[in-house]
């Protein structure tokens, strides 16, 4: 299972994880979830958190920035893009990227 | 790979009393089609999400240590089953299929490395600072530990016995520092704050409270 560090430093660079006070941050339910299924499934597709965080980079590119959303919507709406497009990359099929 | 926010209408069925976000049927549909997959499923989910919620870093392992102090029979539990006794808190995590508790006294200073790379036990103790991870930190610390906790301004005398605890995927530690003088009357909130990150892996001892008196 990966941990909590390494996720964090294999983000560091490119879209680090939202916090407060050193604290994650999720305004919803649902960005929790889109982190926790991210987790478990790379980890199970044995697609390495470094070679995800190059998709999330593009995708919190791709977003863009709206000052009407709060940073954590904005950053796991990215990862759930993010997730599909590294899914489908490695041919899960029926993930559309 | 493109994405492009295709707006697909999911079923085509009004069947939400209350309105759901975009992102959170997308969070739905994508967390419904890797269980489909067999690549996630709830109870993981669930499990990863508790884990992070509660990640609130070093205070977690403060607050162990705190009861420790002040309690002798947490204390005697924690240094015999570690995994058991954070667990009374409510501190919980894969990493932590062993967690080994290891006391300092007068006779007895420990200090935790990975010397493999960076195993912490982070549901107690956060994020694991940068020189832990670093490569001069793991080799010295085994080679010339005195050397090293000189470095982080911690003076042992000669006749204090110094074990240092390699860390692994499977063991993880949690180093309990000895309590400072003069703090019988304090509370265990109080006593939380006298117990840095550091002092937990080792490199530092306990704050000495009349430092934190301003």
């Amino acid at each position: 299972m990966s941990q909590l560090a390494d996720l964090d430093s294999a983000l560091a660079e490119s879209a680090p994880l939202p916090r407060s006070n050193g604290e994650l941050v999720f305004d919803e339910p649902w960005q929790g979830r889109a982190l926790g299924m991210g987790v478990v499934a790379l980890e199970r597709a044995d697609i390495s958190l470094v070679e995800f965080s190059g998709f999330l980079a593009d995708a919190v590119a791709r977003h863009g920035y709206d000052p009407d959303e709060p940073a954590a919507t904005a950053y796991y709406a990215a990862w759930l893009d993010a997730l599909e497009a590294c899914l489908a990359s490695r041919g899960v099929s029926g993930v559309v990227g | 790979m493109s994405h492009d926010h295709d707006h697909h209408d999911h079923d085509g069925h009004e069947h939400h009393p209350q309105e759901k976000s975009e992102n959170e049927l997308r969070a739905e549909a994508l967390e419904a089609l890797l269980a489909a997959k067999g690549l996630v499923s709830a109870e993981a989910i669930d499990a990863v999400v508790s884990y992070y919620e509660h990640d609130v870093g070093p205070q977690n392992g403060a607050r162990v240590v705190a009861r420790a102090w002040v309690d002798p029979a947490y204390k005697a539990r924690l240094l015999a089953d570690g995994t058991a006794a954070v667990k009374e808190f409510g501190f919980t995590g894969f990493e932590l299929n062993t967690l080994v508790a290891v006391e300092n006294s007068p006779a007895v200073h420990n200090v935790v490395v990975c010397t493999l790379c960076s195993c912490y036990p982070w549901p107690v103790l956060g994020l694991p600072p940068t020189w832990y991870k670093s490569a001069p930190y793991r080799a010295r610390v085994v080679s010339e530990p005195r050397a090293v906790l000189r470095e982080f301004g911690l003076e042992l005398p000669a006749e204090v016995e110094l074990r240092v605890w390699d860390s692994t995927a499977e063991v993880r530690y949690l180093v309990v520092p000895e309590r400072p003088a003069g703090t019988e009357g304090l509370s265990e909130d109080e006593l939380m704050r006298l117990v840095p990150r550091d002092a937990m892996i080792g490199t530092a001892k306990a704050i000495e409270p009349e430092s934190l008196a301003a």
